[in-house]
């Protein structure tokens, strides 16, 4: 596995903390807008991811691996198909624990 | 207040009976009698005066307690109640219950006490019929109308002192008494043929003595046991003043506060059934059970199991109506209590199940369901089968271990999160007897005789053909440890192992690479047992599903959540949390033979496996057959690890959070 470029468990809420760093979050696809796709984060905010997807469809959820470049909007190199269904809950929690008491652990 | 003067001689020469003569006498005497029996209840005699002539009396064993209390003492002032007279060589004895005013000290408010309603019996007249609830052991000839409610069968038996049969069977009167009458031998015989449950007979002539509680659920502390000097006579009028049945339901919430092996009648709505299930008892023999789910008004429900019989007439005819989408009422007279996970209730050999009938609690039963009880879920006083398994809380590998689990007598069930490590491929498969045995294939390994023919010993059999069956024998880890189980035919197949069809070594392998590092849910039965003077614990599968990794994650989650209210400080053992009582010693660097490794590249190595699969779509992962898409499984699977990985250090060591940073 490659560890070089650690990337942080973000949500919406979290995502502002980490801007011009390496994060990575699932978002369900919503729709697109001029060349980026809009998701809503496991924290029911709205996130643009902006980059080029992947050839292949993308299904409901999606984890988008980048550079976050503001508030609330990601630059995604790394584009992975999630499935049709998802427990939010869980990504959330694991982003909040990852960014508050188990920081330690992750990065 | 004076004393009734003349009473007793009135009463004694039969002038008067209770129902027109309520006499105020006085308390001369007071004396326990010494019973031969030890089980009988203490028995006072007394002695009444009505100011002008004694007469000796019993207590009724119900007001016994008035004379423990202090209340019923020498000089004591009683109004009589109810009373029956007879004879008893030359004696005559009052019984029954009684006010009393006061002692002998002032004459206060007369408190209520026990008041009995019913006939009573004159002595010296024709036997005329007794309440079942006035018999006790001085009565000299009695009579009682009542209904048999319930007929036992003609039991044989065989105890030291001989061979023997016997029969019983139940009787309910118009008052409600009850009580239970056996026969035994000669005179079991005679009886049996005419006695049918559900008609009137007047019985008359038998023996009253102490009820075997063993035995007897009835509430009476007497039972009648007949003689060939005996009467039964069946009658023919009357029929409706008798009720059919006695019931004294408890409500569920009741149940959940009673002792274990109590007889109880209770009715419910029934809201789910299994289908029948064949149980080893513990002396060898099966036996057939189905259980259901029993709600009721007071918003509990209780597991409710129907053994043997019952299965088979009631349960299949209780399954057909669920399965129509029905929810029959079900009454049960006698069922008993027992304390398996949880308070449940199951049948006896004397209870009786009721469908759908008429009783006043079942129609008030059925109106609380369509308004309410059917969408009002309820708590359950018996630990629910869900799917994680018997045991609540999965257990880790390790605990198996040291907890000794498997080495009581009977074995243990748990259930435990793990994934398949390594799979034995020889001998993964046995010749079976295809032969039924009962309505379960016998499964018991043929040899092959030379001839071309397989031989069962346990069916002593020979056939042409047999079936194979599985027994896998692999190893399945969790963070903790690692272990070797064996999986047989069925389980075999929950872990996606298809039916044996022809010996074909590519799909073979195909399937091994299919199930290796799949995560599963499995459900053990952990067994000491013998290997040639070793003893082994062995683990069998005897269910497995596949991880729900969202059900498992938020788990996860709650322990933390337990952990950080409990305290910091390390190890905060609560009962439920099971996966920090292994200690600190190990995580997943069990001295088991196989190298795991420091916890981080473990873990990391399943997480490059899956991550290696991360980056192309993951087509050729395979059929799990699960709801959610392979795509979501995975992702699913990683967010688990990671949970999997933050709980383990955050619960068992945290002192080495510091190291991995």
């Amino acid at each position: 596995m490659d560890t070089s470029k650690p990337a942080i468990f973000v949500n919406g809420g979290l995502l502002p903390m980490h801007v011009r760093k390496r994060v990575r979050t699932v978002v369900q696809v919503i729709g697109s807008d001029r060349g980026a796709v809009i998701g809503k984060s496991t924290d029911d905010q709205q996130l643009s991811v902006k980059g080029t997807p992947p050839s292949v469809p993308l299904t409901n959820f999606v984890e988008v691996i980048g550079i976050a470049d503001s508030e609330k909007s990601i630059q995604a190199e790394i584009w992975t198909n999630f499935g049709d269904t998802f427990d939010t809950y869980s990504y959330n929690q694991l982003c909040q624990l990852a960014n508050g008491e188990c920081q330690l652990l992750f990065l | 207040m004076n004393l009734t003067e003349g009473a007793i001689a009135k009463i004694t020469s039969g002038g008067a009976t209770a129902a027109e003569l309520k006499p105020t006498l006085q308390v001369t005497e007071l004396k326990q009698v010494h019973t031969k029996q030890p089980q009988q209840s203490d028995r006072f005699r007394l002695v009444l005066s009505d100011g002008s002539h004694l007469q000796q009396a019993m207590l009724g064993t119900q007001i016994n307690h008035l004379v423990k209390d202090g209340n019923l003492r020498p000089c004591s002032v009683v109004q009589l109640i109810q009373y029956t007279c007879t004879t008893v060589q030359g004696r005559i004895n009052f019984t029954g219950s009684w006010h009393f005013y006061a002692s002998w000290s002032a004459y206060q408010q007369p408190s209520p006490m026990y008041s009995n309603t019913g006939q009573v019996a004159k002595n010296d007249a024709p036997p005329r019929l007794m309440p079942i609830s006035a018999l006790n052991p001085y009565q000299g000839r009695w009579t009682i109308k009542a209904r048999v409610t319930a007929k036992g069968e003609l039991r044989h038996y065989n105890n030291p002192r001989g061979n023997g049969k016997v029969f019983s069977f139940d009787l309910l009167d118009s008052d409600g008494g009850e009580i239970k009458v056996t026969c035994f031998n000669a005179v079991a015989d005679q009886f049996y043929h005419q006695i049918e449950a559900g008609k009137v007979y007047l019985i008359s002539r038998g023996n009253l003595k102490p009820a075997q509680k063993n035995f007897n659920h009835l509430r009476n502390d007497l039972e009648v046991f007949l003689e060939s000097t005996s009467i039964v006579q069946p009658c023919f009028e009357d029929d409706s003043v008798i009720p059919r049945q006695q019931f004294n339901f408890r409500s569920i919430s009741e149940v959940e506060g009673m002792d274990n092996n109590n007889v109880v009648d209770i009715i419910g709505m029934v809201s789910s059934i299994t289908p029948a299930a064949s149980i080893m008892r513990k002396n060898g023999t099966e036996t057939q059970k189905r259980t259901l789910q029993l709600k009721d008004m007071s918003g509990r429900s209780v597991e409710f199991t129907l053994w043997g019989s019952f299965c088979n007439a009631e349960g299949q005819r209780l399954q057909n109506m669920c399965d129509s989408g029905g929810f029959p009422v079900l009454a049960v007279k006698s069922g008993r209590v027992s304390d398996f996970n949880g308070k449940a209730v199951g049948t006896i050999s004397t209870s009786q199940l009721f469908i759908d009938t008429d009783f006043p609690e079942a129609r008030r039963l059925k109106e609380w369901f369509e308004k309410e009880g059917r969408n009002v879920p309820s708590l359950s006083i018996s630990r629910e089968m869900s799917s994680v398994g018997r045991a609540d809380v999965p257990k880790t590998i390790s605990q198996l271990k040291d907890e000794r689990l498997g080495t009581s007598e009977t074995p243990d069930w748990v259930t435990v999160n793990a994934t398949v490590i390594f799979i034995k491929a020889d001998n993964f498969c046995y010749t079976a007897c295809p032969l039924m045995s009962g309505d379960r294939p016998c499964n018991k390994k043929v040899k092959n005789n030379g001839d071309g023919k397989w031989r069962c010993e346990k069916c002593d059999q020979s056939m042409d053909e047999c079936d194979y069956r599985y027994i896998l024998q692999f190893q399945i880890q969790d963070h903790t440890s690692i272990t070797w189980v064996t999986a047989f035919q069925e389980s075999g197949e929950d872990l996606n192992f298809s039916k044996y069809e022809k010996q074909d070594d590519e799909s073979f392998s195909k399937i091994v690479r299919q199930v290796l590092f799949s995560k599963s849910v499995f459900k053990l039965k952990v067994k000491e047992e013998t290997f040639s003077d070793e003893q082994r614990v062995k683990s069998t599968v005897v269910r497995a599903e596949k991880a729900n990794y969202s059900s498992q994650s938020k788990f996860l989650l709650d322990m933390m959540e337990k952990f950080k209210s409990g305290n910091s400080a390390p190890v905060a053992s609560n009962t439920e949390s099971t996966y920090p009582n292994s200690g600190a010693n190990s995580i997943g660097i069990e001295s088991s033979g196989r190298p795991c490794g420091p916890l981080g590249s473990n873990q990391g190595g399943n997480k490059g496996y899956i991550a290696r699969k991360f980056g192309s779509l993951p087509c050729e992962v395979g059929q799990h057959g699960n709801q959610y898409s392979t795509e979501t499984n995975i992702a699913l699977g990683f967010l688990h690890l990671l949970f999997l990985v933050t709980a383990v250090v955050l619960l068992a060591i945290p002192q080495q959070i510091a190291l991995v940073s």
